[in-house]
């Protein structure tokens, strides 16, 4: 992930540029007096002369603008842990201002809404980030150095597989945010005034989560084998269980666990325990399977690990004896 | 000098009082150089129709931010009576100033801070490694018009426009 992120901030810094005008994307500072005075040379009759005009000049005042662009374009895959989100927020004013930063989970058409753990920023590039609460001033952001905000969500509860969610995130002057053109008197860099631009002093940028999560499914059989050799429920037969699990879904699931309780008035067969026709040992030991035979339920418990749609079902089997 | 030489020279210099109250006798006082108040032209949009009018913000405290379009003029008037030939006038363009586009074909311009002037298209910019490429606009470091001559009693203008970095 290191290397193509400077990759693509540059063209996403080229995008920018080439969308405003460039010329002028330095910025002059704001307080900055522009002065100019015009010197004509001229002959009248065998001497030359020169003259200089008088000097006129006009003051630059300051011009809020910000800009949000979302450095994470396509969804990021969010199962258990935090999704993170990236965002180029850059100052394309010419004054020194923070910025709030506020990251907005519920946007309009999302299937489910992220829970945002945190809002973080980078002035080195991202390689180091400060926490900020979500909605908190940034340090005051240097015209047109662009820093990085991170934005680390959560699924809820509810959210479906391979469904999306956009995360908004609003970079604000701290100055005023308003029409373009809203003069903030003496609110500039320095006492000068400051003049909300086309931004509205203001700038957004989405980017989204898809939910990638894991649904596992438990299928249990019995079939029966009585002492006559027919498969009659009476004392002395024996049930063979058959449990298949399987998963679905862009996810995968980790730790999967099957544990089964021994039904009442059953003795269980031991070491009749199996993983896809593999006998395990009945003890808690190296292999997947336990059995317990005491305390409040007695039954086996088979570890799968971490599975997803591409990991074969796995076939767990046990045998019973009628009582 | 001889006491009759500096008889005339004093009937010429009562003569242009008497014709022009603020111009002295001597020649570069004669010709008048002055730079008008920068004027911003705003951009008001209604209904979706820019309209546009020059005005001067040191009066009207419209603000000048990174974006503004600066119209800079100066006026010249020869108020002697002689011809001033070969009227050179030259103005470096303001560091946070870019030559807007429009308003060429009337002056020379420099890309290397007033050493070598001409048309915009016929310059090149020659970077630190010896490249070079056309100079463009943004280049433009100072700004030279050439007249001929300016007869006593014309005047005129000089006007380009200019766009806040």
């Amino acid at each position: 992930m290191k290397s193509p992120q400077p990759l693509f901030a540059f063209s996403a810094l080229a995008l920018v540029a080439g969308a405003a005008a460039p010329a002028y994307a330095a910025g002059t500072p704001a307080g900055t007096v522009i002065a100019t005075a015009a010197t004509a040379s001229f002959s009248t009759g065998t001497s030359t002369t020169s003259i200089t005009s008088n000097q006129v000049s006009v003051k630059v005042d300051e011009l809020i603008n910000v800009t949000v662009n979302p450095l994470t374009t396509s969804p990021v895959a969010a199962s258990s842990g935090p999704a993170t989100l990236v965002y180029q927020v850059t100052n394309n004013g010419n004054g020194n201002e923070p910025f709030t930063l506020t990251a907005l989970p519920n946007v309009s058409g999302n299937a489910f809404n992220t829970t945002v753990q945190t809002v973080e920023y980078s002035t080195d590039g991202g390689a180091t980030y400060t926490v900020l609460a979500n909605g908190a001033a940034s340090p005051a952001l240097a015209p047109d150095t662009p820093i990085k905000v991170q934005v680390l969500v959560t699924l809820p509860a509810t959210a479906t597989d391979a469904t999306t969610s956009q995360v908004q995130l609003t970079a604000a002057s701290v100055l005023g945010t308003g029409k373009a053109g809203t003069l903030l008197a003496g609110k500039g860099n320095g006492g000068v005034d400051a003049v909300i631009g086309l931004s509205g002093g203001q700038g957004t940028g989405t980017a989204s989560v898809v939910a990638s999560l894991a649904t596992v499914a438990l299928i249990k059989s019995a079939t029966i084998l009585d002492p006559f050799g027919t498969a009659n429920p009476v004392p002395g037969a024996i049930v063979t269980y058959t449990l298949v699990a399987s998963a679905t879904g862009t996810g995968s699931a980790a730790g999967v666990v099957v544990t089964d309780a021994f039904p009442a008035n059953t003795t269980y067969q031991p070491g009749t325990l199996t993983l896809n026709g593999t006998a395990l040992t009945d003890a808690a030991d190296a292999d997947a399977g336990t059995v317990t035979l005491t305390g409040t339920t007695p039954g086996i418990s088979v570890a799968l690990g971490t599975m997803n749609k591409t990991t074969a079902s796995q076939t767990i089997t046990f045998k019973v004896k009628i009582n | 000098m001889t006491l009759q030489k500096s008889f005339i020279a004093k009937a010429l210099f009562a003569a242009s009082l008497a014709t022009l109250a603020s111009a002295p006798a001597l020649a570069a006082d004669a010709v008048a150089l002055k730079g008008e108040p920068i004027l911003l032209d705003k951009v008001v949009t209604v209904d979706g129709k820019a309209s546009h009018t020059l005005v001067d913000p040191s009066i009207t405290h419209d603000k000048v931010v990174p974006g503004s379009h600066l119209v800079f003029i100066t006026d010249y008037r020869n108020n002697g009576a002689q011809p001033a030939e070969n009227f050179v006038v030259t103005n470096p363009l303001p560091g946070a100033v870019m030559l807007a586009d429009d308003g060429f074909g009337s002056f020379d311009v420099s890309v290397d801070g007033g050493k070598t002037f001409g048309k915009l298209a016929t310059l090149t910019i020659t970077d630190a490694k010896g490249a070079t490429r056309a100079a463009q606009a943004s280049d433009v470091t100072t700004l030279r018009w050439t007249l001929a001559s300016v007869a006593p009693g014309a005047a005129g203008k000089l006007e380009y426009h200019g766009v806040v970095r």
